[in-house]
């Protein structure tokens, strides 16, 4: 990992907190949709990352957002349980060694359909967590799974978006 | 020794997820226990802070909004106004009244974060202990709901709005003083629950639901919204329906929040059938 990584993951994690409670956090569709970006930041940790500080970096994130919409443990606990699935996931969906090509996950790097299997399989394990939790009642398990669902397609929708913006494939 | 050593070095990776999880939801679920400690209040007035700042900005963006709500709270006051009242006599005299008496007083308050996309949606205002609010106040905004406080620190409030699934109102239908229970139950925030309606009442689309007064939080005639669409349940002893909301909560920009001057009083009254 490059001093260079480092600083970009930093600046990474700084921008999408206050992304997150300062834009996102008001976006209401329907009220349905909630889009959560923030843990962009997980799934761009580069593939070197130790497994602890994996767990740990998510934990803050999710704390940091907590911390601003007052839900103590609501968030972090749900990143917790991503950094959790990640490195299980990657190692269903990579079929050999080549498809870890480059440090950071991407889209250029591993293609279009490693990375949305990547992400759907994580921002799914997320926001399930985090939408049960906060409702803890199992009475509208059916109008939560709505919620879930509608929410994950526009995060994902949003990750590849910033994936084409900031990550251009080269011609 | 070794070998445990060694085996909670080969499987650190499980034992701090469970170690940081377990941790993520003991602070979860100790959500209100934690209201009232330091820590709480600590992180309320630097978010409160940051949020104060973001809303300065963000306040720029409703101002046409925010003096239509002016003018209009402006031209009901102008007709309380002494000079709008006709006067049949040119003298005045002052007359201290001893049977009226102030029982509500409201502060205003300007809203610093709001949401309606959660399941449980909470608002912070910019005015906590050294303004007056305590606990349990209700707050409106002009004549409708909105929601009651449920945490003050020394300059912001946290209130538990309407939509939450912890806010449970107690309302009355306006035409015959029927009382019900009104609910959110996520999703569309312009429409809530209302429930356990009388079977013998007959309800109209349209009809007004105000808040009962029985509740010590609100006084009573606040609006709450009017019947959407309604059930008439078969088995059940009650009938339940939908109503829109009177208040548009995500437009909220400035609120009141109503001290109650008697609750001490009602409180004590209530405490001493209780001790007896």
């Amino acid at each position: 990992m490059t001093s260079r990584t480092v600083l970009m993951n930093i600046i990474r994690f700084v921008f999408l907190l206050f992304f997150q409670v300062l834009i996102l956090n008001h976006i209401n569709l329907s009220g349905y949709i909630n889009p959560f970006l923030y843990i962009y930041f997980i799934l761009l940790l580069p593939f070197s990352t130790p497994k602890w500080f994996l767990l740990i970096s998510s934990f803050i994130l999710g704390m940091g957002i907590d911390f601003f919409t007052n839900t103590p443990g609501l968030n972090a606990a749900s990143c917790v349980m991503m950094a959790f699935a990640r490195p299980f996931t990657i190692t269903i969906i990579s079929s050999g060694p080549e498809s870890l090509i480059g440090d950071t996950p991407s889209l250029k790097n591993q293609g279009f359909k490693w990375f949305l299997y990547y992400s759907i399989i994580l921002i799914l394990i997320h926001h399930s967590t985090l939408f049960y939790l906060e409702i803890f009642r199992v009475t509208e398990f059916f109008s939560t799974l709505l919620r879930v669902l509608l929410s994950s397609a526009f995060t994902l929708l949003l990750v590849m978006v910033s994936e084409y913006l900031f990550y251009p494939k080269e011609k | 020794m070794r070998n445990l050593f060694l085996f909670f070095r080969k499987h650190y990776f499980y034992f701090l997820f469970l170690l940081l999880e377990v941790l993520s939801l003991f602070l979860f679920f100790s959500y209100n226990e934690f209201q009232g400690s330091t820590l709480y209040s600590l992180s309320n007035s630097m978010t409160g802070s940051v949020n104060a700042m973001f809303n300065n900005i963000s306040e720029y963006f409703s101002l046409r909004k925010t003096n239509k709500v002016l003018i209009e709270e402006l031209a009901k006051l102008h007709s309380r106004l002494p000079e709008a009242y006709y006067k049949a006599d040119t003298n005045s005299y002052y007359i201290h009244d001893t049977l009226v008496k102030l029982e509500y007083t409201y502060i205003s308050a300007k809203v610093i974060s709001n949401s309606t996309n959660k399941r449980n949606n909470f608002l912070m205002i910019n005015k906590g202990q050294i303004h007056g609010i305590q606990n349990h106040m209700g707050v409106i905004i002009g004549n409708k709901i909105v929601g009651q406080v449920v945490s003050v620190s020394r300059h912001f409030s946290w209130v538990m709005s309407m939509l939450n699934k912890d806010s449970r109102i107690s309302g009355k239908f306006k035409k015959n003083n029927q009382l019900v229970n009104v609910e959110w139950n996520g999703g569309n925030y312009r429409k809530g629950q209302v429930k356990e309606i009388p079977k013998h009442i007959v309800i109209k689309e349209g009809d007004t639901i105000i808040t009962s007064g029985n509740s010590d939080i609100f006084p009573e005639g606040i609006l709450i919204g009017t019947m959407s669409d309604f059930t008439i349940a078969k088995d059940e002893n009650f009938n339940y329906g939908r109503l829109l909301f009177s208040t548009d909560f995500n437009s909220i920009g400035y609120v009141e929040v109503v001290v109650d001057l008697m609750r001490k009083e009602k409180e004590e009254l209530k405490n001493s059938f209780k001790t007896q």
